[in-house]
């Protein structure tokens, strides 16, 4: 009886291994990002479009006749528990590419895990300058833009429309918030743009009462309120505030993630005119088939429009798909890189005319950033406004200067 | 003789599997079980006041997240070759922090101790996230250099094994002497071990110290797994975490807490892997094992140890 059992297991375990060895034919990206709580919509509509992404370059067909697959784990924004899955990935799933991650600080671990390995790894949503700057491996490329690229197109956009004078700014007291307006005033400061900062404030990151910080703002008068908020937060401020009439008041400017359509959505008619904001991607701009077919295509797969996240997500398979294309496999990492650094790549977020390139010496995507006013928009539902009078700027004005990156390497001791 | 093979047997088991593993352990076997082993010294350095002592301290974490911080941030200035030294100036550190802590707070006693712990290890965690220009912040610190010796996981996972067992040595013989005992008197009627002329508050100090300087030790090492060290390591999720694999394990056990973080490890990994619900399997099974078994999953093997002994097979219980 037993050595029945004991044959029967060991049949099992070796058709499982032959499965197995016929299954690693595929190629792996292993992606990291949070599932759940705060920051779980991100992580939930970028697996969709990687779903999207995956179906069409496996449908148009890579060299090899192999296939791309992703594993989506739940990193919970926890820089350790990132770092040993992104371990796992490696070593146990045999992935060729670490891929994704949300939290800056989960991000900047994992690109530890990816130097180590020597496994190419593509970010996709994180933010922070630093790991196209003073942490940067060749290894890592990121697919999004920073948040120095959305300041300076912000810093452009001051200027263009003389909004300098009296400058307040609030946002998330932890590293996203403090390098956006260290970054606004660098290029405020290269644009020679005037202005005076009449205060600066720092709730916590899912500060639920803005009250405090409302009065006091309103108190100081500024002419423009720049913000630096990020997800739920946005939301949560803008109801409160406009509660305190503060947008009569003084303009409201939020270069970075203000415009994310998920803002839009919770905020529905709530929403106030004339704010300025941007975002990494949104679902009415550019007007370009690309743009509208993902945006589609996405809501064809959830019912829901995308977050910003979703493109970015989109943008980094893509991204892979074309280097293997070029290369011929997917084993050679070091011509995979070379295969990468300056790549042109058509993305959905591309204004006609343009094409986003991969910067060889940063790995950093260089993208246009657009920034508009919120006018009324019922085409995305829920949301009952969207971005308009949309201000265009450049890619190549907006890249990270050498010298800004010698700035931030010196200050950050890396 | 019976008897001596019953308080080895958790030993031999403890080097089979931990030792074998740096035979036959994959890079990410040894991965997680240098995470065992390491968050195992801490929920054994915790046990110490906890299941010993009878002091809840919410805010263990403190020491943990100093000593990562001491050793992550002195390699990180004087290079690699100074990351082992810093594992020893770090438990130093954390001695001295755990006499003025513990001199303030040990004074009170139950919930108003457990709270202040917790207070100040938040406070730790505070000063962590805001002073970002001397800790990194909430980015944390990355890229933390070792000596060429220990680089690779499992060279790595050989030196944490051989401080986390000298470390379990000196507790297991602090569990079992004279003042071990007079700490689990402590933890039965304090009155009367104040009768018998020993001084409660010494006790009590004495052992938040040793159980701070062992957390201490952990949390260095941990700057070494993964080379980045977070402000994560400070909060009160650490510390809670830490108290529910202890209880998980078994907290009248001294092997118990290493137990609990173990299965604990390997159930977010395996279950991590298959659903995204992962922590809401491993909350049904944290319920289930404090209702049914408030001793632990030591306590659950040695019911059944009992069963077998009944039966007239000889099973030595872990």
């Amino acid at each position: 009886m037993k050595r029945k059992t004991v044959s029967i297991l060991a049949v099992l375990l070796v058709s499982l291994t032959s499965v197995a060895s016929f299954a690693a034919e595929t190629i792996k990206i292993g992606a990291l990002y949070p599932m759940s709580g705060r920051g779980g919509l991100y992580g939930q509509d970028s697996e969709a479009a990687i779903k999207i992404a995956l179906a069409e370059v496996n449908a148009k067909g890579l060299p090899g006749g192999r296939k791309l697959e992703a594993i989506v784990t739940d990193d919970q924004s926890k820089p350790a528990l990132a770092v040993t899955l992104a371990k796992r990935y490696i070593t146990e799933d045999k992935v060729k590419f670490l891929y994704g991650v949300v939290s800056s600080g989960a991000a900047l671990a994992v690109t530890e895990v990816s130097k180590e390995y020597k496994t190419i790894f593509v970010g996709s949503d994180h933010a922070a300058t630093d790991l196209t700057a003073n942490a940067f491996q060749k290894y890592y490329f990121r697919v999004s833009n920073n948040t120095y690229q959305s300041m300076a197109a912000g810093a452009m956009y001051m200027q263009e429309t003389k909004m300098g004078g009296k400058i307040a700014y609030i946002g998330p007291d932890y590293a996203y918030g403090r390098d956006q307006i260290a970054e606004l005033k660098y290029s405020l400061g290269k644009l020679g743009v005037k202005y005076e900062m009449v205060g600066e404030f720092w709730p916590k990151l899912y500060e639920p009462d803005y009250t405090s910080y409302i009065t006091a703002i309103i108190k100081a008068k500024p002419d423009v309120l720049v913000s630096g908020f990020w997800g739920g937060d946005t939301v949560a401020f803008i109801k409160q505030a406009k509660a305190y009439g503060l947008f009569d008041k003084m303009k409201y400017f939020h270069p970075d993630g203000g415009g994310n359509y998920e803002v839009f959505s919770t905020l529905g008619a709530e929403c106030p005119e004339g704010l300025i904001m941007s975002a990494r991607h949104h679902n009415n701009w550019p007007d370009t088939k690309e743009n509208k077919d993902f945006v589609q295509k996405f809501h064809k797969a959830t019912g829901r429009y995308p977050s910003y996240a979703a493109e970015g997500a989109y943008a980094g398979i893509l991204v892979i798909a074309e280097a293997i294309r070029k290369v011929g496999n997917a084993d050679d990492t070091e011509a995979l890189i070379k295969a990468m650094e300056g790549m042109k790549i058509k993305l959905p977020e591309d204004p006609a005319g343009f094409t986003s390139y991969i910067d060889p010496k940063t790995h950093q995507i260089v993208q246009a950033q657009a920034i508009g006013v919120t006018v009324k928009n019922d085409k995305f539902p829920p949301a009952k406004y969207a971005l308009g009078k949309m201000k265009v700027y450049a890619a190549d004005k907006i890249m990270a200067t050498e010298e800004y990156i010698d700035i931030l390497t010196k200050s950050k001791k890396k | 003789m019976n008897n001596k093979l019953t308080t080895m047997a958790p030993w031999l088991a403890y080097f089979l599997i931990f030792g074998s593993l740096i035979f036959v352990g994959g890079d990410h076997t040894i991965h997680i079980a240098s995470q065992v082993i390491i968050l195992g010294l801490f929920a054994i350095a915790f046990n110490v006041l906890f299941g010993t002592t009878g002091l809840l301290s919410f805010g263990q974490a403190i020491f943990y997240g100093l000593g990562a911080y001491i050793t992550g941030m002195m390699a990180k200035s004087f290079g690699g070759d100074f990351f082992v030294w810093a594992l020893l100036i770090a438990p130093a550190a954390a001695i001295v922090l755990s006499v003025l802590l513990g001199v303030l707070s040990l004074r009170l006693s139950d919930v108003y101790f457990t709270m202040l712990t917790l207070a100040f290890a938040q406070l730790a965690w505070g000063i962590c996230v805001k002073w970002s220009s001397f800790t990194g912040g909430d980015d944390g610190i990355q890229a933390i250099p070792k000596p060429e010796l220990l680089a690779g996981g499992l060279n790595y996972y050989i030196f944490s094994f051989v401080i986390v067992t000298a470390c379990l040595y000196l507790l297991w013989r602090l569990d079992r002497s004279p003042f071990g005992s007079v700490l689990k008197g402590i933890r039965q009627n304090p009155t009367r071990i104040s009768f018998i002329g020993m001084n409660v508050f010494r006790h009590k100090l004495l052992a938040y110290m040793i159980s701070s300087c062992f957390t201490a030790i952990a949390g260095g090492l941990y700057a070494g797994i993964d080379k980045s060290i977070h402000p994560d390591m400070f909060v009160w999720t650490m510390s809670g975490s830490i108290i529910l694999m202890t209880i998980l394990g078994g907290m009248r056990s001294f092997f118990g807490p290493l137990i609990g973080v173990a299965v604990f490890i390997l159930l977010e990994d395996e279950i991590g892997r298959a659903t995204q619900y992962w922590s809401f399997v491993i909350g049904a099974i944290m319920i289930t094992v404090v209702l049914l078994f408030p001793k632990g999953i030591v306590g659950i093997s040695r019911h059944f140890a009992r069963l077998f002994a009944k039966k007239g097979g000889q099973r030595d219980n872990p």
